[in-house]
């Protein structure tokens, strides 16, 4: 694997025959992506998209009759943990979860289990990872970034969106775009991403793009100071908004945001990252 | 989401945790009646969610009947952020020698449970630095396993605490444990847990706050929900899975996903503007919940200009337009309404709203907003 996913992988969906996992699993085949099977409890045996996937009720006899690796989940909040389980119980190496607003307790199990298994999971909330070119294990729009050598990691799905958008526009290729996902509790950070960029010869600089809460935009400066020879720019959100503004979008979630002014951005400058205040500023930072 | 002290008080109290006595009263007479029966001194406590009810005089002890109706009168017509005093709590009253602080918190970064016990009484989680200048031991639990009881008789030596009040502290670690798993609870401490005079821990003041993502199977809390906390829309919204947020300012933000919310709310501080209401339909809003958020915006009243920011990935424009539009007809509320929307199906999206000519459509999102505020602007000059 390069990052996280690569041509080679075998994309399967969790929730098939949803409608989300429907539309999108659609859009993975009319834009090239590896897609073999995917699981809809009950509806075992059938097949989808007119004969070209086949319809499992387990992930476990998805993965014995395709060889699928990398999972894709559609399915509704409550179910999520249980499918991330079952992908991890099966043997699947990447999980990705496009579903949010899992309950904070299931994700606390989710996260144990992890941690004794080699999986990786992306999000929950993410909107993927997207290899421009050759796969969009997610919801990327389609023709959103273009193949090159600038490696994107994205805390927020629609700032991913932004930021590949202005690279396009600039003529800037990407090697990988990865959404963390907006969750409360996750599963890979910027800094598990970070190793996975340095080590993947198609990227040459790396573009991280994170905001309020939590502590993994200064453990990643701390990777950075450390273990990251390539060029890496960031762009932190909400940096300029008032904590009791802050305040305000963090409760309804009921997460604890009160950390979210850390000076994210002065520890990224002191690790020798370049900074840039919006989106528009990402493209001149970037070595041509 | 955060409960009231009265609330967390009776789960607390159901789970056998040691509480004072202490009733809920909701004017000067049934303060009276409650104070009379439990004897004095007694403490009234303003049931607020709002902070600062202690420096604001929300937190009282009284200690003979002379005093009490002026008290409580006083607690009432307090007002802590533009939210009223509804009810009071009437405690009994207790002296103590030392005080602790006892609590299940959320890790979110490493995602576990964490028992913190300290000897920063009175401070709560949110205060960071509290705990830093006090003797605090953090436990970290794996949920698989549980709360262990080595944990706890760990961090109990870990502070010092004499053996002979092991026994008190672990059942009530372990209830407050059982309390957090059962109600999906983000946070419940205890701030603080005192020891009194005869030896014995009894909670004072508690705090529980419930996972907003987990009400779906909290019914019970979803119905317990302040009104004068969550507005109207908030609860409306949290129905079709919306996230409210009320401003003081006059613009209405529709947006898709977190991110988009802080870069516009940016967009809007650089120009010194700032929104009514903020509604992020997040990932993969059908039609019809776009349809109610957009409805919403069209009737609160502080809302002058409508901002819709959307990059849909999960969120089909298609669906987005779709929602707007039955919105549009639905509603005889007519006011100005800037578009940007790209993503997924963005052309398709475009194309159905092209035809409503109230709309305006944008590239970017600093196009977007700088052109809803010269409009708000210049219709004000």
């Amino acid at each position: 694997m390069t990052v996280l996913i690569n041509a080679d992988s075998r994309i399967m969906v969790q929730g098939i025959t949803g409608k989300r996992g429907r539309f999108h699993a659609l859009q993975m085949l009319k834009n090239g992506s590896q897609l073999v099977g995917g699981t809809s409890p009950g509806k075992g045996g059938e097949w989808c998209f007119e004969g070209r996937i086949p319809i499992f009720d387990t992930v476990r006899e998805c993965v014995q009759s395709t060889n699928a690796d990398v999972s894709v989940i559609f399915v509704p909040p409550h179910a999520t943990a249980d499918a991330i389980l079952e992908a991890i119980d099966s043997g699947i190496k990447t999980i990705i979860s496009i579903t949010g607003s899992i309950p904070l307790q299931d994700m606390m199990t989710v996260k144990s289990a992890l941690k004794d298994s080699d999986a990786v999971l992306v999000g929950p909330n993410s909107p993927g990872v997207l290899i421009p070119g050759i796969a969009n294990a997610g919801i990327f729009p389609n023709n959103i970034a273009v193949r090159g050598n600038v490696g994107v990691v994205s805390r927020s799905g629609t700032l991913c969106y932004e930021v590949l958008d202005c690279l396009t526009q600039a003529g800037i290729g990407v090697s990988a775009a990865v959404g963390l996902g907006d969750d409360p509790i996750i599963g890979i950070d910027f800094q598990s991403c970070l190793e996975l960029f340095e080590a993947d010869p198609h990227t040459d600089q790396i573009v991280i793009v994170g905001g309020p809460g939590g502590d993994s935009e200064i453990k990643a400066a701390n990777y950075i100071m450390n273990q990251v020879t390539k060029p890496v720019i960031a762009l932190i959100v909400g940096e300029n908004l008032a904590s009791s503004l802050l305040r305000i979008f963090s409760d309804n979630r009921g997460n604890h945001y009160s950390e979210a002014l850390k000076n994210k951005t002065k520890n990224l400058l002191e690790a020798g990252v370049l900074i840039a205040k919006k989106i528009d500023d990402i493209p001149p930072l970037i070595n041509r | 989401m955060k409960l009231h002290e009265y609330q967390a008080k009776s789960i607390l109290k159901k789970a056998g945790i040691p509480l004072p006595i202490s009733h809920l009263a909701g004017n000067a007479g049934q303060v009276k009646r409650i104070s009379n029966e439990i004897g004095y001194p007694v403490v009234l406590k303003a049931q607020t969610l709002e902070a600062g009810r202690g420096h604001a005089g929300g937190v009282r002890i009284v200690h003979n009947e002379s005093e009490i109706e002026t008290v409580s009168n006083e607690i009432f017509k307090l007002v802590l952020n533009q939210q009223p005093i509804q009810f009071i709590l009437v405690e009994k009253a207790f002296t103590f020698y030392k005080e602790y602080y006892l609590g299940i918190i959320s890790d979110l970064d490493e995602g576990t449970p964490v028992l913190r016990i300290s000897e920063a009484g009175g401070a709560t989680f949110l205060e960071a630095d509290s705990f830093k200048d006090a003797l605090t031991v953090d436990k970290v639990i794996d949920i698989n396993r549980g709360l262990n009881d080595y944990q706890i008789r760990e961090s109990l030596v870990d502070m010092g605490i004499a053996p002979t009040y092991w026994k008190q502290f672990q059942v009530i670690a372990r209830k407050l444990y059982e309390v957090y798993r059962q109600n999906d609870a983000s946070l419940v401490e205890i701030n603080s847990l005192v020891l009194t005079e005869l030896d014995q821990l009894y909670a004072l003041d508690v705090k529980i706050s419930i996972d907003t993502q987990s009400l779906y199977r909290q019914e019970a809390f979803f119905d317990a929900l302040d009104p004068s906390y969550f507005g109207w829309e908030e609860r409306e919204a949290m129905k079709y899975d919306l996230d409210y947020h009320s401003l003081p300012g006059e613009i209405g933000c529709m947006v898709n996903g977190m991110g988009l919310a802080y870069l516009t709310m940016e967009q809007l501080l650089t120009i010194n503007a700032m929104p009514a209401a903020m509604i992020d339909i997040r990932g993969g809003a059908t039609s019809s919940s776009i349809s109610s958020a957009f409805e919403m915006l069209l009737a609160n009243q502080n809302v002058k200009v409508i901002i819709i920011n959307i990059f849909g990935g999960m969120t089909q424009s298609d669906e987005t337009s779709q929602g707007i539009l039955q919105a549009l007809d639905k509603s005889s509320i007519k006011k100005p309404v800037f578009i940007r929307l790209e993503g997924t199906d963005g052309s398709i999206g475009l194309d159905l709203l092209h035809k409503n000519e109230k709309l305006s459509f944008f590239g970017n999102t600093e196009a977007l907003v700088n052109a809803a505020i010269s409009w708000l602007r210049g219709d004000e000059q």
